[in-house]
């Protein structure tokens, strides 16, 4: 009888054990949460799929997180949301990570016959964008003042709340053009057809990445940031269509 | 004319146009593509340089053409900036030289005579439509140095160095679609 107390004791102290054991490896392998621009879902998922995500607008995140949102990591697509977190003490310093470029995307049957950015002044055309806060929706209107085509914006049926939306809105066919990441369009290729913006008229898009100052994960986050840097991070962002970070980026 | 009608002031050593009124979409979309596209062209003349393809008066024009492509670059640049617009810098862009443009005379012309020919396009076509006469002044000047620039790299193409009588102005679709794949 004592003998078999003996191995009770022994079972539920080797129990115990594996349990704290599994909370303290918890923060350096599992529940890592990333906060993450809305055109980052495929490259982040393909990099790592094991990470638990929060994909959104970068101005919405930017709000999460002031609001003491539980993230780990925040990767916007404008340097503006985490140089803000970063003035405010609510981020460490960001590091830029990759770049991307803007497009014009119309449904494949391309019921408004656009062929051409310049299209969109002459035709008639249900035009879909993200709204002004949105970093694509900047974006969007920084190329369409660089071009002279802002009046085209009487020709918006609709603002969305990120990119990945504006994708959908044509990819479906609800909307004639809208203007995109080139990341975005691919997986919608089958659906979409993309047209190109001049070299000239393009925005600087920069992505920056940052760990949250209050997660209690700071070194499997930054361990994560590194391997985004790396190789394997990079090769995955080219992979999905993103640009290397510019020359001129910090 | 004068300084102050025509906004045409000195600055950097050199005489740059500078529109004094506010520059229209328009006008700031066609000094995009002029400000972009002059860093395109420096980059040109100064490969064309490091290659050595020219020599002896036609060696000294195109470094001059280089020059002139830097002063243009920061007159359009001012002409952004004063409107409350990013002006584009050479570390924006990936330019696309085709393999062998800098191997020959002819080939290395032949890509310059390109972008000078949509810049000079693009550069009427402003001068025509821009409704301020100091936007006027600055396209004009423009265009007509892009149309020295032409007729230096036509001679160095092997052409005439006076070519069309009235050299096409361009939409500036038209003109950026001429130079797209060089700027990458």
């Amino acid at each position: 009888m004592r003998r078999l107390g003996y191995i009770l004791t022994a079972i539920v102290l080797a129990v115990a054990a594996a349990l704290a054991g599994a909370e303290s490896a918890r923060p350096q392998q599992g529940q890592l949460t990333i906060y993450a621009a809305a055109s980052l879902t495929e490259a982040f998922r393909a990099l790592d799929p094991s990470r638990q995500y929060n994909f959104a607008g970068s101005n919405a995140l930017e709000t999460q997180i002031r609001q003491g949102a539980p993230a780990d990591i925040f990767a916007s697509a404008t340097p503006a949301s985490t140089q803000n977190l970063f003035r405010a003490g609510l981020v460490e310093k960001p590091v830029t990570f990759t770049a991307n470029r803007l497009a014009l995307i119309v449904p494949k049957s391309n019921p408004a016959g656009i062929r051409s950015v310049y299209d969109l002044r002459t035709k008639p055309v249900k035009l879909v964008i993200a709204s002004q806060g949105v970093p694509v929706g900047g974006y969007t209107r920084t190329v369409l003042r660089k071009m002279g085509l802002l009046s085209v914006l009487g020709k918006v049926v609709s603002e969305e709340s990120d990119v990945k939306a504006v994708t959908g809105k044509v990819a479906l066919g609800q909307a004639d053009a809208g203007f995109v990441y080139v990341t975005d369009a691919r997986p919608v290729s089958d659906q979409v057809t993309v047209v190109r913006i001049p070299a000239w008229a393009q925005p600087q898009v920069r992505y920056e990445i940052a760990v949250v100052a209050r997660s209690t994960n700071k070194t499997a986050a930054r361990q994560w940031i590194r391997t985004l840097l790396a190789t394997r991070g990079q090769t995955a962002l080219r992979n999905a269509g993103f640009l290397p970070p510019p020359k001129t980026a910090p | 004319m004068t300084a102050t009608s025509t906004g045409v002031g000195l600055a950097g050593g050199g005489l740059l146009a500078r529109p004094a009124a506010a520059a229209t979409d328009d006008e700031l979309a066609f000094a995009n593509f002029g400000a972009a596209t002059e860093l395109l062209l420096r980059d040109f003349y100064g490969r064309a340089g490091t290659a050595k393809l020219f020599a002896g008066s036609l060696g000294k024009a195109l470094a001059r053409g280089r020059f002139a492509a830097t002063e243009h670059g920061v007159a359009l640049a001012t002409l952004l900036t004063d409107a409350g617009q990013t002006a584009p810098l050479e570390d924006d862009f990936e330019f696309a030289w085709p393999a062998g443009t800098f191997v020959a005379r002819k080939p290395a012309a032949t890509a310059g005579l390109t972008i000078a020919e949509a810049l000079l396009g693009a550069y009427l076509t402003a001068a025509a439509t821009s409704p301020t006469a100091s936007s006027r002044v600055l396209f004009s000047s423009l265009a007509a140095s892009l149309g020295e620039q032409r007729s230096t790299l036509a001679l160095a193409r092997g052409r005439l160095t006076i070519g069309n009588s009235f050299p096409a102005a361009l939409e500036l679709e038209t003109a950026s679609a001429a130079v797209e794949s060089f700027l990458g």
